[in-house]
């Protein structure tokens, strides 16, 4: 079941990542009533087919990264919550989310121009960051990978831990 | 007092996440409803559009733009295009497999614009006044000549040596010497900056940006390298009216 989790979860952050630069896209054709069904099928599973032309190879490589991480690491939250453990430290699961958070940055890397790193950059008036950085803000991505790494070595850690009170 | 301390510690992390979230959801409500964003260097148009209204502020397509097949076709695809950005590289050969396709019967209509992305590619909007002064001395032909040349020899991530821009111009038939001259006058870099500008008013984030029309005036916004099957169904649907 667990791993069913994992994978379904990996599956939607993969997708979201290859339909990001296009919501407003599929927004359009999905809501719209003269489109056939057909094409309103056809156009999201066409747009997944982005992450061989839309990114390069080592964007791609921590996308599909950060995704799985990402599904191995909720799947890993949920078993450790649904164990009830009391003294549930949240070290692990904060990783995991400020992982999933800078990968998200990561991934707005993949085209020229990052989607969302750019806004955000615009958004606190520093989008000269970006000419600083050496991989365009794909450091953002490594950083995700990274983090949802350590978070999953966090929670595995909690999980091992027996629920006692140490003397 | 260690409780407070705790507590503390056990605050500050939920608290970064959620000022993280705040940021990133900020940002994209940012992005989709002013379609505009600060890439160019140049001042930037303030919020000026909602979500739809970004792409009716596309520019009118005129004589005056580079286009490329039927210039009445019935769907024209209007591409914002960075020369020195790897995914327009591979975006321009997409775009070439659609007019062998659909521009050969005169079904679509390929218009060129210039998005160059200052902060990520310094020498991009040099080379794209280039290939405006191939306009200039050549005609649409010459246009779509260096344009289709500058893309095959560039390395991309602004790694184009610029004097391969007048070895571009003799490659396609241009005097060198008027290239030369055109090109350091800096006289199309208005031209480029209005395309930028519109680029951005019309919600482009990044490059390859374009929005394909549909003769009813439906529009398509598409963002990326998207392949092909992504493409051609766009085209299918806006040569259907849908």
């Amino acid at each position: 079941m667990y791993g069913l989790i994992a994978l379904a979860v990996s599956i939607v952050v993969f997708v979201f990542a290859t339909w990001l630069p296009n919501f407003r896209l599929l927004w359009g054709v999905l809501g719209s009533s003269g489109v056939p069904f057909l094409d309103k099928l056809g156009l999201p599973l066409n747009l997944i087919g982005g992450i061989a032309t839309n990114f390069t190879l080592f964007s791609a490589s921590y996308t599909i990264a950060i995704a799985v991480l990402f599904g191995m690491n909720i799947a890993m939250i949920i078993y450790f919550l649904r164990r009830k453990i009391a003294d549930a430290r949240q070290a692990g699961i904060s990783t995991g989310f400020l992982g999933i958070a800078s990968g998200v940055l990561g991934i707005g890397c993949a085209a020229c121009g990052s989607f969302i790193l750019m806004n955000i950059l615009t958004f606190i008036g520093a989008s000269w960051v970006l000419s600083y950085l050496p991989l365009a803000g794909a450091e953002f991505g490594i950083l995700g990978v990274s983090l949802l790494a350590i978070s999953i070595y966090l929670t595995s850690r909690q999980i091992q831990n027996p629920t006692v009170c140490k003397i | 007092m260690e409780n407070e301390i705790k507590q503390t510690n056990n605050l500050s992390i939920p608290i970064t996440i959620i000022i993280a979230g705040v940021l990133i959801a900020g940002a994209v409500l940012s992005s989709n409803r002013s379609g505009t964003n600060n890439v160019a260097s140049a001042p930037q148009p303030q919020a000026v559009a909602e979500n739809t209204g970004g792409l009716g502020k596309l520019a009118p397509i005129t004589s005056a733009d580079h286009i490329r097949g039927n210039p009445s076709a019935p769907v024209e695809i209007v591409e914002y295009s960075d020369p020195e950005c790897p995914f327009c590289k591979r975006f321009h050969s997409t775009m070439q497999q659609a007019m062998s396709e659909y521009g050969k019967n005169g079904k679509i209509a390929w218009v060129y614009r210039h998005f160059p992305l200052d902060q990520l590619h310094s020498k991009a909007r040099k080379e794209a006044e280039a290939t405006e002064c191939a306009n200039e001395l050549g005609g649409s032909d010459k246009f779509w000549a260096y344009t289709d040349r500058l893309f095959e020899v560039t390395p991309s991530n602004n790694n184009l040596d610029p004097a391969e821009l007048p070895k571009i111009a003799t490659y396609v038939g241009l005097d060198i010497q008027k290239f030369n001259t055109c090109l350091s006058s800096g006289k199309y870099a208005k031209h480029i900056e209005d395309d930028v500008q519109n680029a951005q008013a019309t919600g482009g984030n990044g490059t390859p940006w374009s929005i394909v029309v549909a003769k009813n005036g439906k529009k398509y916004p598409l963002s990326g390298a998207q392949p092909y099957a992504s493409v051609k169904q766009l085209i299918e649907l806006a040569l259907q009216g849908k």
